[in-house]
């Protein structure tokens, strides 16, 4: 059927007799879920009075926890942790077949640890992500096509931005470190697989469960906060908020376990040789961004259960009557709002770095500035967030200091497009499909960039606060510059993800589709926001119409070329030319290993004696 | 914590996974912290915002210093036993005991606590103002805390018991347990400091 029908070893099946794991999969994961979650559900509610909103939230948010339990125990997750309890711990030919070891496709609906299979899954359930929230996209796009145009009454449309903007962001958070993190960094460092491997799969499966619970707001009344889902608002929103506040918990654990174990990979497991001056800058960049989600998703936990125990436990965190404040739920959340946009933003530019040597043919340049670069942005990303607070009276002596500190991230940044400029300066580009995306990097970051100083400076976000030249901003910055990124690494690593080459012809068509479709839809915006269009608004007045109708027309033609990206990467997989091992001539390690990649990577560990990107020199 | 299965399939030494495991405890370390921050933040955030008098109202009151003590006890003794298990091999069932009877009497205390807390204003059903709202945050915090801690304490005695913690081979894996009990004992520290001196 497709590539990965291929077995990865030609060693014989292992079959653990009597092991649970072997009976277990997605499919009953799914079952005992259910069962957790329906059981709890209905034992709950036998014995609540219903009308109360209290015991409706509470009864959902338990019941949507019990899901995602039921589901991993379902799948086998806990069988390790279980196993290590009683001081049995999992043999090597469970360990085996765990790993997947030569049973086909149905691996990818296993509790598999193997590193690869997990970055398939984690593309896969990225595309279908993506799919969901770029549908919203477009219908909200649809509602705004015109004034009154009253294609989703108010509150389905709070609900379209409100669900579109957190299936976005978990997905751009996932869209570059999942994928490419999961397969291909291992191999980029020389190991054998991932720090821990069963850490691995949780984090996938874990993410696996949060899809379903978001999706069920769409039957419980939606979530109409946006994604920022302010308190008190959030307390007091309908049933659909529950969905919302279980995702983010669940999915902060799996942000923390993701975290943890490709920092720890990249720490301990690089080869022997690569020393820190040797590592792929794609490496660099991913462990940067795991390494500052790390401790900023916590915090935005902390906020969730909060939220959670106002809805549930009468609590008065948020509620400013009886000692709580709204303040306190934006401080949490943008402490941990601010560093998470580059945690979205960081990986993909570095996958950017990684491609433009290749393609270029010359080294990186300023390898060392790249990195200070990163590690300016991380380290400066935890000192702005109150910059989003501006307007919210908290504080205003303060303005001053994050206005300054908020400005200071162009320094780093600057570092990074100088990085990209000096080593495409004066080079002679091998135009292929991943190197368009630089180029349509560095035009939409310049744009995102110049255009968040504004945002930055007090008087003039006074003016653009809550409009949508903020949304047009973010998009430029987030789907135009992160997503290019994680696309153009996409077209880059589909052909060892894969086996095969990604259609050329209808990535070149798919890439101007978007490309100018996005200009079309946000420079429109941007238009509408500095005329003072609010944003999360289901209608606006008539004077907007202009530039609302461009926007519309510019979010379909991204849609036709989404559209054509999905059929180029699912007919690629299914018939694309075989690839070669090394089709760029790239000097990275998972160049050097075949199709399949074997279960451990490498027969022999290589010993790294340069660095990846000696282009041009002389031997 | 199986790692050396992980071991045959990968030929790593048993030191380098252990250095491996010891990061990746310490790395989910720092993502509780943050969120123990995220916690001790919010409670000097409420306390010094006080808004419209609700961090305590009239009539509501602070529970005794003590009570958060006594909860932090159990932490801080099943950290010590478990670092002299460390040490002392030859004791290590005996103090792998020490280590779980605390946490279990921890958890249980906890649990006792939080099913008995005097906070709720009974006629509205509403927390009396948000430092009972903090305290029942922290009380949680501590009870995730204790039963993780109960679950590896309860692996290490049983695993003792079938005679499979070598002396030589797994020093790391206690090790990695040891960062566990001690981050849990400052986390319960950290919170107990907040609520007794932060009124």
């Amino acid at each position: 059927m497709t590539t990965l029908d291929h077995p990865t070893s030609t060693r014989p099946i292992p079959n653990p007799e009597k092991s649970l794991i072997t009976k277990l999969h997605m499919g009953t994961g799914m079952v005992v879920g259910a069962i957790f979650a329906f059981g709890t559900y209905f034992w709950l509610r036998s014995g609540q009075d219903m009308t109360v909103a209290h015991n409706v939230n509470k009864v959902l948010l338990i019941s949507m926890f019990m899901w995602s339990l039921g589901f991993l125990i379902g799948i086998g997750a806990f069988i390790g942790p279980f196993r290590w309890l009683i001081g049995k711990d999992l043999t090597a030919e469970e360990q085996l077949y765990l790993a997947g070891d030569g049973q086909g496709v149905s691996r990818y609906f296993r509790y598999c640890t193997d590193h690869k299979v997990v970055g398939i899954q984690y593309l896969v359930g990225v595309m279908a992500m993506l799919g969901v929230g770029g549908t919203l996209a477009m219908m909200i796009r649809t509602n705004l096509i015109s004034p009154g145009s009253k294609f989703v009454t108010p509150v389905i449309y709070n609900s379209l931005v409100g669900l579109h903007g957190i299936t976005m962001i978990v997905a751009m958070i996932v869209v570059a470190t999942g994928p490419f993190g999961n397969f291909i960094l291992p191999i980029m460092i020389g190991a054998r697989d991932m720090a821990f491997p069963r850490l691995n799969a949780l984090s996938w499966w874990v993410l696996f469960t949060a899809i379903p619970v978001l999706c069920s707001a769409w039957f419980l009344g939606g979530i109409p906060t946006g994604w920022t889902a302010y308190a008190p608002l959030s307390v007091q929103a309908g049933p659909g908020m529950n969905a919302f506040v279980a995702t983010i918990i669940i999915f902060a654990v799996s942000t923390a376990v993701a975290g943890a174990n490709i920092t720890a990979t990249v720490v301990t497991m690089r080869a022997k040789g690569m020393k820190w001056n040797r590592v792929p800058i794609f490496v660099i960049g991913a462990t940067i961004s795991v390494a500052l989600a790390i401790p900023a998703f916590p915090t935005f936990m902390v906020s969730m259960i909060m939220t959670a125990l106002d809805r549930t436990a009468n609590t008065t965190y948020f509620d400013a009557q009886f000692g709580g404040s709204g303040w306190l739920y934006a401080h949490l959340f943008w402490i941990m709002g601010h560093p998470e946009v580059y945690v979205i933003l960081l990986p993909g530019v570095a996958a950017l770095m990684e491609i433009v040597p290749v393609f270029v043919r010359k080294p990186l340049f300023s390898y060392n500035a790249a990195i200070m670069g990163f590690a300016g942005i991380a380290g400066l990303s935890v000192l702005v967030w109150a910059h989003h607070m501006y307007m919210s009276g908290w504080l205003p002596m303060l303005n001053g200091p994050f206005m300054i500190t908020t400005e200071m991230i162009s320094i780093p940044t600057g570092l990074i497009f100088l990085v990209i400029l000096g080593t495409l300066w004066r080079g002679k580009p091998w135009m292929k499909l991943p190197m368009l995306g630089v180029y349509a990097f560095l035009w939409n970051m310049l744009i995102g960039g110049v255009t968040g100083v504004y945002l930055s400076d007090v008087p003039a976000d006074n003016y653009l606060h809550g409009s949508m030249y903020v949304t047009a901003h973010f998009h430029y910055t987030l789907m135009g510059a992160a997503l290019t990124g994680a696309l153009a690494g996409l077209a880059y690593w589909f052909p060892k993800m894969t086996g095969r080459m990604l259609h050329e012809r209808a990535g070149y068509i798919s890439f101007w589709f978007v490309q100018i479709g996005f200009q079309v839809l946000f420079l429109g915006m941007f238009i509408a926001g500095a005329e003072g269009q609010p944003r999360r608004v289901a209608d606006f007045s008539a004077m907007y119409k202009y530039s609302n109708m461009i926007s519309t027309m510019g979010a379909y033609t991204i849609g036709i070329g989404m559209i054509v990206m999905l059929w180029a990467v699912i007919h690629s997989w299914r018939k694309g030319a075989i690839a070669p091992i090394n089709p760029w001539g790239a000097k990275t390690l998972e160049w050097t290993v075949p199709f399949p990649v074997p279960l451990e990577n490498f027969d022999e560990l290589p010993v790294i004696t340069s660095d990846p990107y000696g282009y041009g020199r002389s031997k | 914590m199986s790692a050396d299965t992980q071991f045959h399939i990968h030929h790593d030494a048993p030191e380098v996974v252990g250095r491996r495991e010891r990061l990746g405890v310490r790395l989910l370390i720092v993502a509780d912290g943050a969120f123990v921050f995220g916690m001790i933040f919010s409670y000097f955030y409420l306390r010094n915002l006080n808004a419209n008098g609700g961090w305590l109202p009239k009539g509501a009151h602070y529970l005794s210093a003590g009570t958060g003590w006594l909860v932090v006890a159990p932490l801080i003794i099943a950290a010590l036993s478990h670092r002299m298990a460390e040490k002392n091999r030859d004791n290590f069932n005996v103090l792998s005991v020490v280590t779980l009877v605390s946490l279990l009497a921890g958890t249980y205390y906890q649990w006792h606590q939080l099913a008995n807390m005097p906070f709720i204003v009974h006629d509205t059903g509403i927390f009396e103002g948000s430092y009972a709202s903090m305290w029942l945050l922290i009380a949680g915090a501590n009870m995730f805390h204790f039963l993780l801690g109960s679950f590896i304490a309860l692996g290490l005695v049983v695993r003792a018991r079938r005679v499979q913690i070598d002396p030589i081979l797994q020093t790391w894996r206690l090790r990695t347990a040891g960062s566990w009990f001690t981050w849990i004992a400052i986390s319960g520290i950290a919170c107990a400091l907040t609520t007794t001196f932060v009124r």
